[in-house]
């Protein structure tokens, strides 16, 4: 029994152990970095696609890092964002699912998996809207879920003020609606400070561009 | 010396590390076509790069020895080669082949329409249904807008390509609905009793459906049920003619759904002059249940069980003599309970299993003679799927219903009892991503017949583009006869086969179809002197079109429907072979929908459009050579969201036939054959006005 709990006590410590200790090898942290500026560069399309590639690379050599298919599906969430064929849009989203899927199930109960994967159901449905009206309904569930394991989390804030943003104001959405989510996405961004360098810090600017519109 | 010995070593060290290799080529396609943002990766390393829109990369990496160079795009096969790094700079030409991809994969889909939520390709969703002018949110109503089904008038049911109502089957799951119509009022179709929003998805077949079902000539109807509802919510409805509650509630794994409802047309008829004298204006009472479990990451358990009362009493006219009125009444009660299973096994097995029950009793008053009718099904059904390949399927199952009716009239009693036992196989089979062939092959045996039989049945689906494809089907379908048959005499199965020729294109916001079919029917029930035999036999041929665009209007979707139907029978009755009364030559809808942001309003439009019916007349040597007038109607309805005591709520309105043209489903002619009246809808005109409010749910969500 003793040893039992000696035992316990030693894999509670690990974990934790592992979960506040950021071990990242200098060279990933300098791969993942050199990923973010390409993303920060990225202006159409194609840019999104070249740095989700990128990521990709990392993904396939770091198999137990969360980080670089988190990003691999935040730059296909921007691929479909800047692609006009619906059918194209649809694929780069299927496909950034797939991977924040992966990401997932390297770092179980992650507020940012959530948040995104929220974003992506969210886009998936505006592709055809009327078809899909059930993944709204996801997608609200997963932020949800983001928002229980974080609730300072900002970009919860920003994707939820984003979709209703552009929900028409018949459906439950409009700027009226969305101006307090905003809000709350621009003061959770003034305070939020991520555990490092390469984890998701991303939205603060959008939120405030899009606040402004609410005005 | 020793330390510059040491030195020029690490240097070298240095160098050699630092010695880099350059890796550069074209990629493209088995085409020729250049590959462009393509990932170029050195397995087990971070070096690679994408390629340019000519399908060019470069990159250099520090890496060496033999290594694995993976090259990968969206809509490709991944493929790599060995390459290696000592020999200095390396110059590759790859090639990368297509992936099949749900885009560009082929599917079964001659003679079916793929509708629901979720599906590629779907021609309709649940909210579709729900908001087709005229449809009142009927399933059955709804279906009568695509190609291929005729309007119903006089009976209720889904008439499809010169099939009677009973040709057309419906399936809860993959299972059975033997009476899937609420109580009927005669000469009046009436409503299907399955609402909607149960389903996410509803498949409709006009023809050359899979060996999975059994027991329809002509056309089944496939709804899939929803799964767990995302929130815990309470929906009130509150219509014109009732209002219903029910109550969602979700667990984490789990749901349970109740709700009950009632509906009374008596006020609205003291509204709407009804063209029938009613003494009891239809009212129902119902309720239902649904649990659903999802018992792990793949399966699925769910039960739905509902429970209804119908009561009605009319008086109809009698044409004989005017004076004396036909008394009708009638009483029913339906009972349906459908319970399946699904789970997956490894990611190579899927198992499907289902137990459903189904009661419906009518009783009341014909004139004078009592009557009652009791129809009743159990069924027990198991399917196993096979995946293999990239998309190829092997399934197989089987199924037993124990089935029949019992009558009486003033106390007469007869019955029938049948079990009916089948089993299939069928399989799909890629032979590239571009080519489907689907084989399947069913056999029934039915204890009553006492016959076997053995549908073999085959579907082919050629990818002719990226959007468009060429579908083939042939099969051959089975069904017993109709209850009222069978109760008097058993006979042999009904018997018809299907040949379709389909093309389609389908691209996410416009879809266009034409389909020519033409089915040939044998031993059909005829009656000889009031004996039922299979004596009977006919066909149907004809051709669809059908058009829906998304895009052309902002917030606007419409599609048009045009069926033509040549059809003759020698059946039932008939003395010769004649055209069925149910049987239009053109058939065309026209479905609207327009959203108007700033007014929060949807509103929809359907015109329907039936060239003349044939009808019997007496006094024509010509057995139903007369045609009734071409019907026409013209729904509109308006759907508009708002909130009330802030939650959300739609404000729904429908009227039926706006312009009020003239319909005549057909004429009764006296025993004399000197008189005649029109059979005609209960009301010229008809609204339906309703609030429905979604508690627990800021979004338009249910």
């Amino acid at each position: 029994m003793k040893n039992l709990t000696k035992t316990l006590v030693f894999i509670f410590a690990l974990i934790s152990f592992n979960s506040f200790a950021q071990n990242y090898s200098p060279k990933f942290l300098q791969a993942a970095t050199n990923g973010l500026d390409q993303i920060v560069a990225a202006k159409n399309a194609e840019d999104y696609i070249k740095a989700e590639n990128y990521f990709d690379r990392i993904a396939a050599v770091e198999t137990k890092e969360w980080i670089p298919s988190y990003y691999a599906a935040y730059c296909n969430l921007y691929a479909g964002y800047f692609t006009a064929d619906k059918d194209l849009k649809d694929q780069y989203w299927d496909k950034a699912l797939l991977e924040i899927e992966k990401a997932g199930t390297l770092s179980a109960n992650n507020s940012e998996i959530y948040a995104l994967k929220g974003a992506l159901q969210f886009m998936k449905m505006t592709v055809d809207p009327r078809n899909r009206i059930y993944l709204m309904s996801e997608s609200a569930e997963s932020l949800e879920k983001a928002e229980t394991l974080n609730p300072e989390n900002p970009r919860i804030s920003l994707i939820r003020g984003q979709d209703t943003f552009y929900t028409p104001e018949a459906f439950g959405g409009g700027k009226t609606k969305a101006k307090p989510i905003l809000e709350s996405a621009v003061a959770k961004f003034a305070i939020f400070k991520p555990a490092n360098a390469i984890e998701p810090n991303w939205g603060a600017e959008p939120a405030k561009a899009l606040l402004a519109q609410c005005k | 010396m020793q330390s510059l010995k040491l030195t020029l070593f690490f240097l070298f060290l240095i160098s050699f590390a630092n010695a880099q290799t350059k890796i550069s080529g074209v990629l493209k396609s088995t085409k020729g076509i250049p590959v462009a943002n393509a990932n170029i990766s050195l397995k087990g390393s971070y070096d690679g790069t994408s390629t340019d829109s000519t399908g060019r990369f470069a990159f250099t990496t520090t890496e060496t020895g033999l290594r694995i160079l993976q090259f990968s795009a969206l809509n490709f096969v991944q493929d790599s080669v060995q390459i290696n790094l000592s020999n200095g700079n390396i110059t590759l030409n790859l090639i990368l082949k297509e992936a099949a991809n749900l885009l560009q994969t082929v599917n079964i889909s001659a003679g079916s329409f793929i509708t629901g939520d979720k599906k590629k390709g779907a021609v309709l969703s649940s909210l579709d249904i729900a908001t087709i002018a005229g449809s009142r949110a009927d399933v059955f109503a709804a279906m009568q807008t695509l190609p291929g089904a005729q309007t119903a008038f006089a009976e209720s049911g889904l008439f499809v390509r010169g099939g009677s109502a009973s040709e057309t089957k419906t399936y809860f799951d993959g299972m059975l609905v033997k009476s899937p119509f609420n109580a009927t009022v005669p000469d009046q179709a009436s409503r299907g009793r399955l609402s909607p929003f149960l389903f996410k998805g509803t498949s409709f077949s006009a023809g050359g459906y899979s060996a999975e079902y059994g027991q329809a000539l002509s056309s089944a109807l496939v709804l899939e049920s929803t799964d767990l509802p995302a929130k815990t919510t309470t929906g009130i409805s509150l219509l014109s003619v009732g209002g219903g509650l029910d109550q969602n509630i979700r667990f984490k794994n789990s749901s349970i759904t109740a709700g009950g409802y009632y509906y009374n047309l008596s006020p609205i008829y003291g509204i709407i002059k009804q063209n029938h004298n009613y003494i009891k204006a239809p009212e129902q009472l119902g309720g239902n249940i649904q649990y659903k479990l999802k018992s792990s990451e793949t399966g699925m358990f769910k039960i739905y069980a509902s429970y209804s009362r119908t009561r009605l009493a009319l008086y109809r006219a009698n044409i004989d003599t005017p004076a004396a009125p036909r008394y009708f009444s009638n009483n029913n009660l339906n009972i349906y309970i459908n319970s399946t299973y699904k789970e997956y096994f490894g990611d190579r097995w899927k198992l499907e299993t289902g137990i459903a029950y189904n009661k419906d009793r009518d009783a009341g008053l014909m004139t004078v003679n009592d009557y009652s009718r009791q129809d009743h099904l159990l069924e027990g059904k198991a399917t196993l799927t096979k995946f293999f390949g990239q998309l190829s399927n092997f399934r197989f199952g089987a199924e037993t219903f124990a089935t029949g009716r019992k009558e009486s009239l003033n106390g007469l009693l007869r019955k029938y009892d049948d079990q009916v036992s089948s089993g299939f196989a069928e399989t799909d089979l890629f032979l590239t991503h571009k080519i489907v062939v689907r084989l399947g092959l069913r056999g029934e045996y039915s204890s009553y017949l006492q016959k076997y039989n053995l549908a073999p049945r085959t579907s082919l689906g050629l990818k002719t583009g990226i959007h468009s494809q060429v579908s083939f089907a042939y099969g051959r379908f089975y069904q017993n006869p109709e209850d009222e048959y069978l109760i008097i005499k058993s006979t042999g199965f009904e018997q018809a086969d299907h040949y379709i020729l389909k093309y389609e294109i389908n691209t996410p916001d416009r879809n266009f179809r034409i389909e020519g079919y033409y089915k040939d029917y044998n031993q059909l029930t005829k009656l000889n002197n009031g004996i039922p035999d299979n004596s009977g036999s006919g066909y149907a041929k004809g051709f669809e079109l059908y058009w829906r665009d998304k895009k052309s209007i902002r917030n606007a979707d419409y599609w048009l429907s045009y069926s033509f139907l040549d059809t003759k029978r020698n059946f039932r009755d008939f003395p010769m072979m004649a055209t069925p009364s149910f049987a239009a030559k053109h058939t065309v809808s026209v479905v609207y929908k327009h959203f108007f942001e700033s007014l929060h309003t949807q509103f929809g439009g359907t015109y329907s459009f039936a060239s003349g019916r044939p009808y019997v007349n007496p006094n024509n040597p010509v057995y139903l050579a007369d045609k009734t007038q071409t019907y026409n109607s013209l729904s509109l309805n308006a759907s508009y969201l708002t909130h009330v005591f802030r939650q959300f709520a739609v404000l729904y309105l429908n009227v039926n036939n706006v312009p009020g043209f003239n319909q005549v489903y057909g004429y009764q002619y006296s025993a004399n054959g000197l008189n005649r009246q029109a059979i005609v809808p209960a009301a010229k005109r008809d609204f339906l006005i309703g609030l429905m409010i979604t508690i627990g749910d800021n979004t338009f969500i249910r």
